[in-house]
């Protein structure tokens, strides 16, 4: 039976709904391993390294670089040498991208089921409870008898019992503490009670659960890792019935598969080495790329206006003098201030994807990031609802984090507004391009005292300029206004922030 | 805007550490010294002390020679040598630690540091103040020697580790106050020199930390070696007298006048916690050093303190784990580990060597558990009879239930050496099993640990 495997679009996060071929990294007629990377794949805000979940030779690159396709779409085909192009092509014509689970993280487990013929590898979750494909070849003597819950077996045992319809009372138990083990039931099995033979290579269908709380050797437990075998699914020989090495490899040879993991593949061939060129990485292509589209589809427009902001840096000395747990900054403040502003005005907490307008309840506001090797944008996620101090103690987190790269696909995702602030570097006023599908972002000057003429009388005042850039599709010019004023009016009666 | 992600105060084994892994780590980091990097450890503690108490080792060699068959005359020590190459080896290490910094993209900011504000921290050096912003301040101070009410360190004839360390002349008799560590290791360090040792505990065994058992050993072969050990005894005058010291110990039946050249003072450590504007901050301290969660976190944003300074047990090993899993912890490393503090291994450098990890027995028992515990007596060692020192023991403690190491304790030539394997053992959480299918390479002294594990499953093969 031949043995078509496809390597299809992954889901990384709730919002992927699509995702951009960016790059190749293995060819055709490539040996693929499990575990290998084999392209570079942009979601809606980062390029990932997609890692092959399955093994063999790449026969097709259905996706060309650059081709965006939805979750799901077929990318290119993997199959042992000897299978005829033709079945390839055959493969192809039949595949239909289907709908998948989120993958938590890497997409090692992210493949749907191949529709037809070729039997993806990974099995489908959740697996079934007593198949009849499964539960054919067993003797109908094995599967009589009463309630077996109470029978010791186990945990992996009692779960091959349940999947083959076994009876636990039907099996000669030898494991410690007169315990019912896999091998009591292969044996059982084998032995045939109607002359049934049990193939030697039970297919253990791949356990899909938490297997973190399964006592394992730390070696066991990272090598399960490396090779996709659940610890659920794996005997425990190891000392203090701990799954150990020796287990993992076991069953990962059972499946076959994943013998090989070799070296990642290199990307890029030919790099000629005497030009002086700086390659994009990820980040910079990403940002290049995005801000370029943002820049040249999104009609601008800029509301600019000045805040009094003595009464803001009075509170900021108050509560940093009260509470030892905080140490909120300016920009704390008018994060929060901002929050609130929205919450007054929420025309303007959407986001806007082309098609249709999603206007938040609650103000998710991402906070621009200066790195080293570009800008990342970590959202403070409700700030509408959260306090001063904690809305400070969470920026600098995120700061730390993004600027250490620990930051999780999911606190940079998404926001419905963003703050960028360059007052530390003396900026007086800026203009900031939208970052979509977000519909405005804020732009803040540094704060500086200034004459201010009020009623014919000149007064110092700490003043400071403030810049929104907004979506002129999406959010008027009164509306825009509207949010610019109430924000002011925050600014300058910071009590209304608590309001 | 800050100037640094972290800056760190302190460079010892704690703070540059730290330092380093907060770079690595891609934050833009500083540490502040005001002294010498390295701090205690290399200066004036672990590193030091070793290369003073090699020559201790030779001179015991050297007193052993006719068994091996040579003999020497007109043997003469300098002390003024032996001290110069303990600071030698100081100055080596200080400098390589220097070299880490600049390799690893950190500031080094001489002078003293002070809080000023959260996240703000002035630096004073030869009266110019510049003032420094980090989102977070890792305090890394250290402790310094522990004075007892009447009677102070006065540099001259009572000593703290720091004088101990450069004697200029090896005086003929010493008091040695405290019988930890420190107070352990001059001892056998002065004694193996020829001077005239006295050693005092106010507790009732000497390396009050350590398994009983152990303790006990250590006793019996310094006893042996002429050093004068009373326990439960306190020292209650200490007054200058002619060039010397006369001293009055009591307790425990004993009441004596006791005349010595000099005195250490080693009765532990304190945390160097004064003049860092914690109160100003209200940082909360406790015992004398600075509170912290498992993470190094003080009740102030953004304030951070290991090592030494944050409590016992005051190890530069430990100091080192604290600092990298505090960083880690801040840079959102998912694998960031809180250290355990009963995982720390404890090393005296005293001859015989003791090395421990764990709980005691007693302590074991103490905690209710059913525990089984084994032991080999380095006289049955191949190894240790072929060097000629047999003098030693192996204590192993474990659950009797999981099979977990609760607790390791080692007596002998080169236990500090060895302890790391049992601590291997604990990390991975290894059993008992786990241990004795473990593969002891022969003949080494290393043999012991498996026959103490093999002791205590009642399977003990040479002995």
């Amino acid at each position: 039976m031949s043995d078509i495997k496809a390597l299809t679009v992954p889901k990384w996060g709730m919002a992927m709904e699509e995702g951009t071929l960016v790059n190749w990294l293995v060819g055709e007629g490539d040996k693929v391993a499990v575990g290998d990377e084999v392209a570079e794949i942009e979601s809606s805000k980062i390029v990932n390294v997609m890692e092959s979940h399955v093994a063999g030779t790449l026969r097709r690159r259905v996706a060309a670089e650059d081709e965006i396709l939805p979750v799901g779409g077929l990318l290119a085909v993997i199959a042992d040498d000897d299978i005829p192009d033709a079945e390839i092509d055959r493969f192809i014509a039949g595949f239909t991208a289907t709908p998948q689970a989120v993958s938590t993280r890497e997409p090692r487990q992210a493949a749907p089921a191949a529709p037809s013929g070729g039997a993806a590898e990974p099995a489908p979750a959740p697996a079934p409870v007593a198949a009849p494909a499964t539960a054919g070849g067993v003797a109908e003597s094995l599967r009589q008898g009463e309630d077996d819950s109470n029978v010791p077996a186990t945990p992996h045992a009692r779960r091959m019992a349940g999947e083959l319809d076994i009876n636990l009372h039907n099996i000669t138990a030898s494991g410690r503490h007169g315990r019912v083990t896999v091998t009591d039931i292969e044996q059982a099995l084998g032995r045939g009670h109607d002359g049934h033979a049990v193939p030697r290579d039970f297919h253990i269908p791949a356990s899909r659960k938490d297997d973190s709380h399964v006592h394992a050797t730390p070696l066991a437990r990272r090598l399960a890792r490396e090779l996709g075998v659940n610890l659920n699914d794996c005997r425990a020989s190891g000392s203090h019935g701990r799954v150990c090495r020796a287990d993992v490899e076991a069953l990962a040879q059972q499946r076959g598969g994943a013998a090989a993991r070799g070296p990642a593949m290199a990307a890029g061939l030919d790099e000629p080495a005497v030009v002086e060129t700086i390659p994009l990485s990820g980040m910079r292509q990403t940002i290049a790329r995005r801000l370029q589209s943002a820049k040249a589809d999104i009609p601008h427009y800029r509301l600019v206006a000045d805040a009094e902001i003595d009464a803001l840096l009075a509170l900021r000395h108050e509560l940093n003098a009260a509470l030892s747990h905080a140490n909120i900054t300016v920009n704390d403040l008018l994060l929060k201030a901002c929050a609130t502003a929205l919450s007054q005005v929420p025309e303007c907490n959407v986001q806007f994807d082309g098609n249709e307008i999603k206007r938040f309840r609650d103000a998710d506001i991402a906070v621009a990031v200066s790195l080293e090797a570009g800008l990342i944008t970590p959202v403070v996620g409700a700030a509408n609802r959260k306090g001063i101090a904690q809305i400070s103690n969470e920026v600098r987190d995120l700061v730390t984090r993004a600027k250490s790269g620990a930051l999780k696909q999911h606190e940079f995702e998404g926001g419905s507004f963003t703050l960028s602030n360059l007052g530390m570097y003396g900026i007086k006023q800026f203009d900031a391009i939208i970052n979509p599908p977000q519909c405005a972002i804020l732009a803040v000057g540094r704060g500086e005292q200034r004459v201010v003429v009020d009623d014919g009388e000149g007064a110092v005042a700490t003043m400071l300029t403030l810049s929104l850039s907004l979506d002129h599709r999406i959010i008027d010019g009164a509306t825009g206004a509207r949010f610019m004023q109430a924000l002011v009016r925050i600014i300058e009666h910071p009590g209304l922030m608590s309001a | 805007m800050s100037d640094y992600d972290v800056m760190v105060v302190g460079g010892g084994p704690g703070g540059y550490v730290a330092a380093i892994r907060a770079a690595q780590l891609g934050l833009k980091t500083a540490v502040v010294e005001e002294k010498r990097l390295g701090g205690i450890c290399l200066n004036w503690g672990c590193i030091p002390t070793k290369a003073l108490l090699r020559g201790a080792d030779i001179a015991h060699t050297l007193r052993d020679l006719d068994r091996f068959g040579f003999s020497a005359d007109n043997i003469s020590f300098d002390i003024a040598r032996l001290v110069r190459h303990s600071r030698l080896a100081a100055d080596r290490l200080a400098a390589g630690v220097g070299y880490l910094m600049k390799k690893n993209g950190v500031s080094v900011i001489e002078g003293h540091a002070r809080l000023d504000g959260k996240c703000r921290l002035a630096v004073e050096k030869g009266g110019k103040t510049d003032g420094y912003r980090a989102d977070h301040i890792i305090l890394a101070t250290g402790a310094r020697p522990r004075e007892l009410p009447g009677i102070a360190i006065d540099g001259e004839r009572v000593w703290s580790y720091f004088e101990a360390m450069v004697p200029e002349f090896l005086p003929a008799s010493l008091l040695v106050i405290g019988s930890g560590a420190i107070g352990t290791e001059f001892a056998s360090l002065y004694n193996d020199l020829g001077v005239d040792v006295t050693l005092v505990e106010v507790l009732d065994q000497i390396l009050p930390q350590e398994d009983n058992e152990i303790a006990a050993v250590a006793r019996r072969s310094f006893e042996k070696r002429g050093i004068r050990i009373h326990t439960g005894a306190r020292v209650e005058e200490l007054a200058p007298d002619g060039d010397g010291l006369r001293c009055r110990i009591r307790g425990n039946g004993v009441d004596e006048l006791l005349d010595v050249d000099r005195a250490i003072l080693a009765v532990g450590v304190q945390g160097n916690i004064e003049a860092l504007g914690l109160e100003e901050l209200g940082a909360e301290t406790q015992d004398g050093f600075i509170r912290t969660d498992e993470w190094g976190r003080t009740n102030v944003v953004g304030l951070y303190a290991i090592g030494d300074v944050s409590g016992p047990p005051c190890l530069a090993h430990k100091a080192s784990h604290e600092g990298v899993a505090c960083v880690e912890k801040l840079a959102g490393v998912d694998s960031a580990h809180a250290l355990d503090r009963n995982a720390v291994p404890g090393c005296t450098y005293c001859r015989p060597q003791v090395a421990s990890l764990g709980m005691t027995e007693a302590e074991a028992e103490a905690c209710g558990r059913a525990i089984r515990v084994g032991r080999f007596n380095l006289a049955a060692s191949g190894k240790a009879v072929a060097l000629a020192e047999t003098e030693g023991l192996v204590k192993t403690v474990f659950d009797a239930a999981t099979g977990e190491l609760l607790g390791a304790h080692m007596i002998g030539p080169e236990v500090t050496e060895q302890i790391q394997g049992f601590g291997i053992a604990r990390t991975l959480e290894g059993t008992e099993e786990d241990l004795i299918n473990t593969i002891f390479p022969h003949p080494t002294l290393s043999e012991a640990m498996h026959e103490a594990v093999l002791d205590a499953m009642d399977r003990p093969m040479n002995q």
